[in-house]
C-alpha cells in the first residue's frame, strides 16, 4: 500500500534521522544519491563558514586584476581584482539562502493552501485552485523580469517574486494527495471520533504530506536558485551582492571574454558551482521521491 | 544502466574543473585568417580595381532609426546614418571645420551677420538643384518642426533674428549679437530640400522613399527596422570629392571580434585583451580613438548643501584614483579625466590645471578640516553593467578616505530620467560629445535657475560666470581660447564636478576591402564621419 510507505519513508527520513538512524538512510541511498548529499553539504559548509576559508575579502578587490588560478588567489582574480574564491563562498550564501527562502515559503504556502483546498473545499477550494491555474499558466521569467524591474532589484524581493510564482505546483500536488486522503477510513473514523481540525491537519495530513511537500520544496529550491542567477544575469539582480549570476553576469559583460583566457576561471567556476549545487539538488529530489514511493524503483 | 549518464556528467565536469585549471594559455595563439604578405594583398587591390568590381563595405549592424533629421536616433551612430544622406553648409575634417555646402561665408557687423555663399552645381539626390532657397527653408522648417539633433541657438527666434535669400547662392543670417559659437551651429544643420518637406506636416512621421533624398555622397536603398539593416549605395553625381565606396551595408552580427574574423563586417572597435589577434595579422590595420567619450562624476549641490564645500569636493577628487579606473575598468584603453573638465585630447585643453593626483592622507586632512555635516553614506546612482563595476571601485576608493558610498543601479532610462528630476545625491554618467565646442563649460556650470539634464543646479562661481559669458561673445580664436584656459583653470580648483576618464579604444579594419577611415578632430568615431567614404587629398 503506497500510503503506508510513505509514512515508513517519513519515518526513515526525518524520525531516522532523530532517533539516530543515519545509516539506514544512508544505505537506501543510491551512489548519486550519496554524491550530491556530499555536494550539497559542503557547499553549506562553504556558505556557513565562508569568513574561515577565505583569506580576502568578497567585496573590494585583494590582488591584480585578471590574475589566474593559482597563488595567491586559489581560483584567480575578476576586472577590479577582487577574489573569485571568495565571491563563490560568499555568493554560495545568497544561492542557498534563495533556494532555501523560496522553497520555504512557496512550500509551506503553497502546501498549506493544497491542505485548506481539499479539507474545506467548495468555493474556497475553487478560488484556490484557479489561482493556482493562473500562476502556471502565466509565463513566469518575462513576468519575474517585469517585476524585478519594478519593485526594484534586491535579494528580498527577489524571495517574494520567485515564491509569488512558484507556489501553486506544490499547492496543486498536495491538494490531490490530500483528497484521497480525506476519503480513508481511518481519518472519517478519527473525525467521527470528534478529532478537531487542527488534530486532523497535524495528526494525520502532514506526516502523510509532508514527504511529498519535501520533495517538491527540494525541486522548487533548484528552481529558485537557476531562476536568481538568470534573473542577476540580465542585470536585475542586487548589482552590490555578489551572487553567482552576477559574477557571470560580470565575466558575460567583459567584452571579448571567449578572446582572452580569462573565461577560464571567471566564467567557468561559478557557472561550475552553480550547476554542481542545481545538479546536486535534482537528484537529491530524485533519490527522495523514490524513496517515499518505492514504485518508482521497480519502473 | 541508467545511472550512467549521469555519473559520466559528474565526471565530466570534475575532468572541466581540473582541465581548466592547469590549461596553459594556448587557446590565445589561435591566429585568425592566416597571414597574407602585403605584397599579394596590394596586388590583389589593384585588380580588383582594374576589374572595376565595386567596393563593398560592411559594418555592424543595429537599429538606430530611419535616417531622416527628424526620426533617428539621438545615441550612437543615429545621427551619423543620417549625416551620410544630408550635407550641411560646413563639415569637419582632422583639424577642423571645413567648407562644405558653403563654399565660403563672410561675416559682418562685428558678428551680427552671416552670409554663406552656396557651392554651384549640387543637385539632390532626385536630380533637383540645390539652392539658397533649401538653406533657408531647412532652417525655417527646423523651427516649426525642431529636429532630433539640434541647436538651441539656431531654434532660438530671439537671437537668429532674420534669415534670408540673398540670390540663388546666397543666404544670409542676422543674428542679435555676436557669439563664437553661430558660426558651428549653423554650419552643422542638415540641408533638408524644400520641395519635398514643404509638403510634410509630421515630419516625424515622414517615412517614404522620399524622406531620405538628400545631397551628401550617400544614398539610402534599404532599411529594415526588425533587422536592424541599413544599405547605402553611393550617390553617382555626388557634387564633391569621388565616394571611393560603392555600397555600405550594415549587417547584424552577434559578436564583432568574430564578425571582423570572419570578414562578415570589415571594421569593429576591438576589446584590449583581443587586440593582439589584429596587431599581429598584417591585414588588419589598427587606429587608436581619441578620448571624446567619457565618464564623469556629479555632485547634487542644491540637495546636499555639503556639497557646496569646495575642499569636499577636492576631498573625493583627490581620493578617487582615475589612473586605477583606467586599468581596470577600461584595461588601459582610456586616459585620465581632466580636473579641468575638457578632455585632454581637446584641441584647446589646458594642462596646466591642478591634477589632483592620488592621494587619501590629503583627502583626509581636508576632511578633517570640514566643518560640514557629512551624511554616514551617500547614495551613488548608476545606469547598468559597466558603470555598476565603475561605482564599486569608486565606493571601494572613498572607503579609504572615510566616505562611504551606497551603490544603486538602475537602468539607462531611469538614471537619465532621475538626473533630469535632480532626484540623486551623487551620480555617474558617461556619453560623448567631449571634444566639441568648449562652450560645454559654459552649459554645465552656468545658470543657476537650474536645468538639471545639462546643468549643475546650487553651484555658482561669479568669475565662472563671468569667463563663460565672455568667451561666448569673443569671436577672436585665440583671445577665446586664452578665455577658455582660463575657465579650465578656475574650474579645475573648484571640482563642481569629477571626469573620471575617457575611452579610447582601439578600431581596427581590414584594409584589403577598404582603407579611408579618419577620425575628424572633434569625434571618437571613424565611422562617424562621411569624409571616411570619401576621396582625400
Amino acid at each position: 500500500m503506497p500510503m503506508y510507505n510513505k509514512l515508513t519513508a517519513f519515518k526513515v527520513l526525518v524520525g531516522g534521522a532523530i532517533t539516530g538512524n543515519i545509516r539506514n538512510f544512508w544505505r537506501q541511498l543510491s551512489a548519486f544519491g550519496k554524491v550530491s548529499h556530499l555536494i550539497l553539504v559542503s557547499l553549506v559548509f562553504l556558505a556557513v563558514f565562508s569568513p574561515y576559508l577565505t583569506l580576502y575579502p568578497h567585496n573590494v578587490s585583494s590582488g591584480p586584476p585578471l590574475a589566474p588560478p593559482g597563488g595567491k588567489h586559489l581560483l584567480g582574480t575578476d576586472e577590479l581584482g577582487v577574489d573569485l574564491w571568495s565571491m563563490i563562498c560568499y555568493g554560495a550564501r545568497v544561492s542557498l539562502m534563495v533556494g532555501l527562502f523560496t522553497s520555504l515559503l512557496a512550500g509551506l504556502g503553497g502546501g498549506m493552501a493544497g491542505v485548506i483546498a481539499a479539507y474545506r473545499g467548495g468555493w474556497l477550494d475553487r478560488t484556490l485552485m484557479r489561482i493556482a491555474d493562473i500562476m502556471i499558466i502565466l509565463p513566469d521569467l518575462p513576468v519575474m523580469i517585469v517585476l524585478a524591474a519594478f519593485f526594484g532589484p534586491s535579494l528580498r524581493n527577489i524571495i517574494i517574486v520567485l515564491a509569488l510564482f512558484s507556489w501553486s505546483i506544490p499547492a496543486r500536488l498536495i491538494r490531490s494527495q490530500a483528497l484521497a486522503l480525506k476519503e480513508q477510513p481511518y481519518i472519517k473514523m478519527a473525525a467521527h471520533f470528534g478529532g478537531s481540525t487542527a488534530y486532523l491537519l497535524f495528526k494525520h495530513f502532514l506526516p502523510e504530506l509532508f514527504p511529498l511537500l519535501l520533495v517538491s520544496m527540494i525541486r522548487l529550491a533548484g528552481m529558485a536558485i537557476v531562476t536568481e542567477a538568470s534573473l542577476s544575469f540580465l542585470g536585475l539582480g542586487d548589482p552590490t551582492s555578489r551572487s553567482w549570476g552576477l559574477v557571470i553576469n560580470h565575466a558575460m559583460n567583459f567584452r571579448g571574454i571567449y578572446f582572452t583566457p580569462f573565461w577560464k576561471w571567471w566564467l567557468l567556476y561559478p557557472w561550475l558551482f552553480l550547476t554542481l549545487l542545481v545538479s546536486s539538488l535534482a537528484l537529491l529530489g530524485r533519490e527522495l521521491e523514490k524513496i517515499a514511493d518505492p514504485r518508482m524503483m521497480k519502473s | 544502466m541508467k545511472k550512467t549518464p549521469v555519473l559520466s556528467f559528474f565526471l565530466i565536469m570534475l575532468l572541466f574543473l581540473i582541465l581548466a585549471g592547469c590549461a596553459p594559455q594556448e587557446i590565445e595563439q589561435k591566429a585568425g585568417p592566416d597571414a597574407k604578405d602585403t605584397k599579394a594583398v596590394e596586388t590583389r587591390t589593384e585588380e580588383r580595381i582594374a576589374k572595376a568590381e565595386p567596393v563593398v563595405v560592411r559594418l555592424e549592424g543595429g537599429d538606430w532609426g530611419y535616417p531622416t533629421p527628424f526620426a533617428h536616433y539621438s545615441r550612437g551612430p543615429g545621427s551619423a546614418l543620417m549625416r551620410y544622406i544630408f550635407d550641411s553648409l560646413l563639415e569637419r575634417d582632422e583639424k577642423g571645420y571645413i567648407p562644405w555646402l558653403a563654399e565660403r561665408w563672410e561675416i559682418f557687423d562685428e558678428g551680427k551677420r552671416y552670409v554663406f555663399h552656396i557651392r554651384p552645381g549640387v543637385k539632390w539626390q532626385d536630380g533637383q538643384p540645390l539652392t539658397a532657397r533649401d538653406v533657408a527653408f531647412s532652417f525655417n522648417y527646423y523651427r516649426e518642426h525642431p529636429p532630433v539633433w539640434k541647436d538651441d541657438l539656431v531654434l532660438d527666434k530671439d537671437y537668429l533674428l532674420d534669415i534670408s535669400v540673398l540670390s540663388d547662392r546666397q543666404v544670409e543670417f542676422v543674428v542679435s549679437e555676436a557669439r563664437a559659437t553661430f558660426l558651428e551651429a549653423a554650419g552643422r544643420v542638415s540641408i533638408i530640400p524644400e520641395h519635398i518637406w514643404t509638403k510634410v506636416d509630421k515630419p516625424d512621421e515622414f517615412s517614404g522613399p522620399e524622406a531620405v533624398i538628400g545631397s551628401g555622397p550617400l544614398r539610402l536603398v534599404d532599411y529594415s527596422k526588425e533587422h536592424g539593416t541599413y544599405r547605402y549605395e553611393a550617390y553617382g553625381e555626388f557634387w564633391g570629392p569621388r565616394v571611393r565606396v560603392d555600397v555600405l551595408e550594415f549587417v547584424p552580427v552577434s559578436d564583432p571580434v568574430l564578425a571582423l574574423e570572419k570578414g562578415e563586417i570589415d571594421l569593429a572597435s576591438i576589446p584590449a585583451d583581443v587586440l593582439h589577434r589584429f596587431k599581429e595579422n598584417p591585414a588588419y590595420t589598427v587606429m587608436e580613438n581619441p578620448g571624446f567619450w567619457g565618464y564623469r562624476l556629479r555632485f547634487n549641490m542644491q540637495k546636499l548643501p555639503e556639497f557646496q564645500n569646495r575642499d569636499l569636493r577636492r576631498a573625493f577628487a583627490y581620493t578617487i584614483n582615475r589612473e586605477e579606473l583606467v586599468e581596470k575598468i577600461a584595461r588601459g584603453e582610456a586616459i585620465p579625466g581632466n580636473p579641468g573638465i575638457l578632455s585632454p585630447h581637446h584641441r584647446w585643453y589646458n594642462p596646466q590645471v591642478p591634477q589632483y593626483e592620488h592621494n587619501s592622507e590629503k583627502a583626509r586632512e581636508l576632511l578633517a578640516g570640514l566643518n560640514a555635516n557629512l551624511k554616514p553614506a551617500y547614495e551613488l546612482l548608476v545606469g547598468g553593467d559597466r558603470e555598476v563595476r565603475i561605482g564599486e571601485l569608486l565606493k571601494e576608493q572613498l572607503s579609504q578616505a572615510g566616505i562611504e558610498l551606497r551603490v544603486t543601479s538602475v537602468d539607462m532610462k531611469t538614471r537619465d530620467a532621475r538626473i533630469a528630476e535632480g532626484n540623486y545625491q551623487l551620480v555617474l554618467v558617461g556619453h560623448g560629445g567631449w571634444g566639441q565646442d568648449p562652450d560645454y563649460l559654459r552649459t554645465r556650470f552656468v545658470g543657476a535657475e537650474g536645468d538639471w539634464f545639462s546643468g549643475t543646479p546650487g553651484y555658482a562661481n561669479p568669475e565662472v560666470d563671468r569667463l563663460a559669458q565672455e568667451q561666448l561673445k569673443e569671436t577672436n580664436e585665440s583671445r577665446r581660447k586664452e578665455l577658455i584656459f582660463r575657465l579650465q583653470q578656475l574650474l579645475a580648483e573648484d571640482v563642481p564636478e569629477i571626469p573620471l576618464f575617457l575611452t579610447t579604444g582601439h578600431t581596427v579594419f581590414r584594409h584589403e576591402s577598404y582603407d579611408g577611415w579618419m577620425h575628424v578632430f572633434d569625434h571618437h568615431a571613424p565611422t562617424h564621419n562621411k569624409l571616411s567614404y570619401l576621396e582625400r587629398e
